[in-house]
């Protein structure tokens, strides 16, 4: 197993792995956002708004994973 | 949009623009007789008198006599004329709709009804201001202008060798697929990867597949034209040039005279701004007015340079980590200048301590400073890998499809091609006009948030944090 086969084997995984733990963290802020927005519809637009933020934060992190795949993309010869 | 794309395809193939284009004449007509009739159809069932009512059915009859005839006698007599392709014609009727469906996703993004219902002219000054984009506009195109000339993160993504989907649509372009995925070839991939290598280096293609604009296909046609050579390897710098003149023109023309009852531009720009204004007002507070122009500027140069990718024949030029880069570093540069201005040295280094108020806090010093400059410093890696990596991973992924499409077009498997694949890749342009408004929006947020971070708060306000700020109003 030399280094282009760990690449090529590691790299989806890691992208995998990072979607996992961002769809886990998205899936807490829709919840909790659900939740206050039915319990609260006054606050909606607010409510939005760090809702969408929170999504931002949490699916930088699977777009790191993909940026990363796409700079050692090049080194699986 | 429409005739962007007709021009784009005009020279190479002339039967299939024409028929692009009937398509789109007759679907634009479609909707002027169907507007006619809905609105006389409303004016019939509300009119007092009867004689009005019966004037207007007659009008409503004619109207409706007329738009049979022209619309299904044109389309009838499209289908029977031998020299318009088919899949064009679709292409130009169906253009109309996909815009509509873009329209409705807008609509829907924003938080509801009664925002659009809502109306404030005093704004109209503030999004009026100009200057302040202009200028914006002209720092970042002095900042792009560097980072290709330094040429640091191009050689990352270039890939030495070509992909099958690339070389394939480039050498099998049928006129169907050319007008079906809106791109003639991908021209970056085999046939003039040879030439970018002689140039000195291997630009954009290869491995990673980009969809051909109008400069590669300029760069096609003319491979020793110069100036034409020199926008091919700055396409990005060019893209995002046309973004600001596109956004500029916008806002120009809508504010160019700003009435009490706004028309549809002024309308719409007064509508994005004021929803901006709200969401970061709630943050900032009664710094808004100082920051506000920055905050808008970055999020419509953002927005017009992601939602410009969508438009066949252009490219994003948030797909590359330069114009991402740049725009995080003037928002990275702008934060600590705010920080440093409000809170004065002392105060500015009081924050990247953490603010250290008792015993405990002291202690922690020597940890907590590099901790903080490391924070800082991850702000704008963090901002423009957000952006870019949201807007090459759409991109992406609309060009493997469109690929797809292409392949299975040039294989006659139309039936599996063009339902399915076309469907999956007009769903991902449909996410991607999401995307781009979402990141745009995040961008100019967590700009709001650094800048908020910078202000003096009202929790622990200081004598002298209060004074320093007062002095530099």
């Amino acid at each position: 197993m030399d280094f282009a086969a760990t690449l090529g084997l590691g790299l989806p995984i890691g992208i995998g792995l990072a979607a996992i733990g961002s769809g886990i963290g998205i899936g807490f802020l829709g919840q909790g956002a659900m939740g206050a927005m039915g319990r609260q519809p006054d606050v909606l637009p607010k409510l939005q708004v760090a809702m969408i933020i929170g999504f931002g934060f949490a699916e930088a992190l699977t777009i790191y994973a993909f940026v990363t795949m796409f700079f050692l993309q090049g080194k699986i010869q | 949009m429409a005739l962007a794309l007709t021009a784009l395809i005009l020279p190479a193939h002339p039967g299939a623009a024409i028929s692009l284009a009937a398509g789109q004449i007759l679907a634009a007509m479609n909707f002027f007789f169907l507007e006619k009739l809905v609105k006389l159809f409303t004016e019939a069932a509300i009119s007092k008198s009867p004689a009005e009512a019966s004037l207007l059915r007659a009008r409503l009859l004619l109207f409706a006599g007329i738009k049979v005839s022209v619309v299904y006698g044109g389309a009838f007599a499209l289908t029977r004329w031998n020299a318009l392709e088919l899949w064009p014609l679709v292409g130009g009727l169906s253009l109309p709709l996909v815009a509509l469906f873009f329209k409705a996703i807008m609509l829907a993004v924003s938080s509801g009804p009664e925002n659009l219902l809502r109306r404030a002219p005093s704004t109209a000054g503030s999004s009026g201001n100009l200057a302040k984009p202009a200028a914006f506009i002209l720092l970042a195109g002095a900042l792009l202008f560097a980072a290709p000339s330094a040429n640091a993160s191009k050689p990352l993504i270039a890939l030495p060798h070509a992909t099958a989907d690339s070389a394939t649509t480039h050498s099998g372009a049928s006129d169907s697929a050319a007008i079906a995925t809106g791109a003639a070839h991908t021209a970056d991939g085999g046939g003039t990867h040879g030439e970018g290598a002689k140039g000195g280096e291997a630009h954009g293609g290869g491995g990673v597949a980009h969809l051909p604009n109008w400069i590669t296909i300029l760069n096609d046609f003319f491979p020793k034209n110069g100036v034409i050579h020199w926008m091919h390897e700055n396409e990005y710098l060019v893209f995002a040039w046309l973004a600001g003149v596109v956004f500029l023109g916008i806002t120009w023309f809508g504010m160019r005279k700003p009435t009490m009852v706004p028309g549809p531009i002024q309308n719409a720009i007064e509508w994005m701004v004021e929803s901006m204004e709200d969401v970061c007002g709630g943050m900032l507070g009664k710094h808004l007015p100082k920051y506000f122009p920055y905050i808008i500027t970055v999020f419509f140069y953002v927005l017009t340079m992601n939602l410009i990718g969508i438009i066949p024949g252009f490219k994003s030029s948030t797909s590359t980590l330069d114009v991402t880069l740049a725009l995080a570093l003037i928002t990275f540069l702008y934060v600590q200048f705010t920080g440093l201005r409000n809170l004065g040295p002392l105060g500015y280094i009081d924050h990247l301590a953490g603010s250290p108020r008792d015993v405990v806090g002291f202690i922690m010093l020597p940890v907590m400073i590099p901790v903080h400059i490391l924070g800082e410093l991850a702000k704008p890696v963090s901002l423009s890998c957000r952006l870019f990596g949201n807007i090459f991973g759409e991109d992406t992924l609309i060009v493997v499809f469109v690929g797809a499409t292409a392949l299975c077009l040039k294989a006659s498997l139309v039936a599996l091609a063009v339902p399915p694949m076309l469907g999956i890749s007009a769903l991902f342009m449909l996410l991607q006009a999401l995307t781009s408004i979402v990141q745009a929006l995040i961008f100019a947020l967590l700009a709001t948030v650094y800048l908020y971070m910078m202000l003096p708060h009202e929790e622990h306000a200081h004598g002298n944090q209060e004074h320093a700020h007062g002095s530099s109003h």
